[in-house]
């Protein structure tokens, strides 16, 4: 056990707000979040933020806004993990000892890049040459259905579901269900996904605030505890690697769980990172939720359904709840967080103890993901 | 026709010296060994991620490999041809090639071999790189 636990959670709805800049973005989340944590803002000892794509000094920008600024405030870059790796930072702090209550903010901004795929770095040779990360999870897709024999509708099929969660979801950007047919007809991005099958461009804010176990106590009684807390990178292979299969979230997933002292069985709901239908699937298997090749019948089953064995991304994931990808790592903390409280509301899973985060990403060359954090919670 | 476009194309290749093009237009690409442990890799970098040797000394690359995955894209940068059909190459080296790829009818598992061609065009002209097509039979 870390002796940390999220005392409040706060984000706004993910969307497109062109007009918004990204410290206009974050200080709702943060003063929602500490509104939740029903503590008073000068408890806050230290800021921990995560931006991919924000800019310099956003931590800065968002608690300039709401004057809460003057504190040690430390920025994070790592590309979809941004905020994911920032709460890392943060639980690594408060169990130092260091800070008492900290707070963790995700935030992003992708309209301002006017849509297409998400800029990568022209400096990484395989983005140089035309590599883009629908193209590298397409090439995860084919190379999957190949060697499983898994269908189209199968892959598609975990759009579904996401965009059956989302429409639960206040807070999540695509508020309309699909069916299959929709999914599949959808316009071709990159073989085999169809525009449906990839999370949409947008922009969000996320917040946390952790207290040591201690000072938890005394804000609040239904404080979620954090079981475990990692962060791991790729490793770095130029040569063959089995792209069905993400060493980096499998070496992860080992880790944390070893660390919690908990198993995949052990978890009651869990967001993953699902930036592409394809990718849920993967790390269905990766997180041993079901044998490598059997991610499709699990869906299938409707194991991974609300209502299910093991809910995935009943906010609707990144397909759904859309993927401002310094903000997802803090946002899929605030669903779990809130279904383990019971407040999720039409999208609750019924005696939700244990939930997990999952955020991991950065395509670079040689690597599965620059980086993957995982986090366990229970109340 | 690759040798068409090695004559038309006056500008640096996408990859820069990972590509060697002698004058019939026959394509090689250019990786790198380390002397050290004998470690092979493409692109060539100027450290082995193997044993952190710096005696990296350029290696031509076996020119057929097998195609490991593929996609066809539809949206990409402008300058790219679209649809840009792009996958992974596994050389009997060991090295993983990413690459895009010409013709139709591909499969994973297919034998392709190296050529070269132009991908896409930008402000200065017609982008020309290392593709790999399939081997004819």
């Amino acid at each position: 056990m870390s002796g940390v636990s999220v005392v409040g959670v706060g984000m706004i709805p993910f969307g497109k707000y062109p007009d918004k800049n990204i410290a206009d973005l974050g200080w709702p989340a943060v003063k929602a979040a500490i509104k939740d944590a029903g503590i008073e803002a000068k408890r806050i000892r230290a800021v921990y933020s995560g931006t991919a794509r924000g800019g310099a000094m956003v931590g800065q920008r968002i608690m300039g806004r709401l004057g809460l600024a003057g504190l040690p405030i430390v920025n994070v870059e790592n590309a979809c993990s941004s905020s994911s790796s920032a709460l890392r930072q943060a639980v690594i702090a408060v169990e130092s000892g260091a800070y008492d209550v900290v707070l963790v903010i995700g935030v992003e901004k992708l309209t301002k890049f006017g849509g297409g795929t998400l800029p990568l770095d022209e400096d990484d040779w395989e983005v140089r040459l035309g590599l883009s990360m629908p193209a590298l999870y397409a090439m995860r897709a084919q190379r999957y259905m190949h060697d499983y024999g898994v269908k189209l509708e199968d892959v598609a099929a975990v759009s579904v579901k996401n965009r059956k969660n989302g429409a639960l979801n206040p807070d999540a950007q695509m508020r309309k269900e699909v069916s299959v047919e929709e999914v599949l007809a959808s316009r071709m991005i990159a073989d085999p996904f169809t525009l449906l099958q990839c999370c949409p461009t947008g922009d969000g804010a996320a917040a946390i605030i952790l207290a040591s176990n201690a000072v938890a106590k005394q804000i609040r009684k239904d404080a979620i505890e954090i079981r475990g807390s990692h962060l791991t990178s790729g490793r770095f292979m130029s040569g063959f690697r089995d792209m069905t299969s993400p060493e980096i979230t499998v070496r992860g997933a080992h880790e944390a769980f070893e660390e919690a002292g908990l198993g995949p069985q052990d978890i009651d709901v869990a967001e993953v990172h699902d930036a592409f239908s394809i990718a849920e699937l993967l790390y269905y298997e990766a997180f041993g939720f079901c044998p490598r090749g059997e991610g499709a019948e699990l869906l299938k089953s409707g194991a991974t359904s609300i209502g299910g064995k093991i809910p995935i991304n009943t906010s609707g994931g990144l397909i759904a709840k859309g993927h401002p990808v310094g903000a997802t790592g803090a946002a899929q903390v605030v669903e779990i967080v809130r279904q383990l409280r019971g407040e999720a509301g039409p999208r609750q899973v019924e005696g939700a103890k244990v939930g997990m985060t999952h955020a991991t990403g950065g395509g670079i060359s040689g690597f599965d993901h620059g980086a993957c954090s995982i986090h366990i919670f229970q109340r | 026709m690759a040798v068409e476009a090695a004559q038309t194309v006056n500008r640096p290749y996408l990859c820069g010296d990972a590509l060697v093009v002698d004058a019939r237009g026959h394509a090689t690409l250019m990786g790198g060994r380390c002397v050290d442990c004998g470690n092979e890799t493409f692109p060539r970098t100027p450290v082995c991620a193997s044993c952190m040797g710096e005696n990296i000394a350029a290696a031509a690359m076996p020119g057929q490999g097998t195609l490991y995955a593929f996609s066809t894209v539809h949206v990409a940068a402008k300058k790219w041809k679209k649809p840009m059909r792009i996958g992974y190459v596994d050389l009997p080296n060991r090295a993983r090639v990413f690459t895009h790829l010409e013709g139709e009818n591909l499969a994973i598992g297919d034998e392709v071999e190296v050529a070269l061609s132009v991908v896409g065009e930008d402000d200065e002209g017609p982008i020309e790189s290392f593709v790999f097509k399939k081997v004819r039979a």
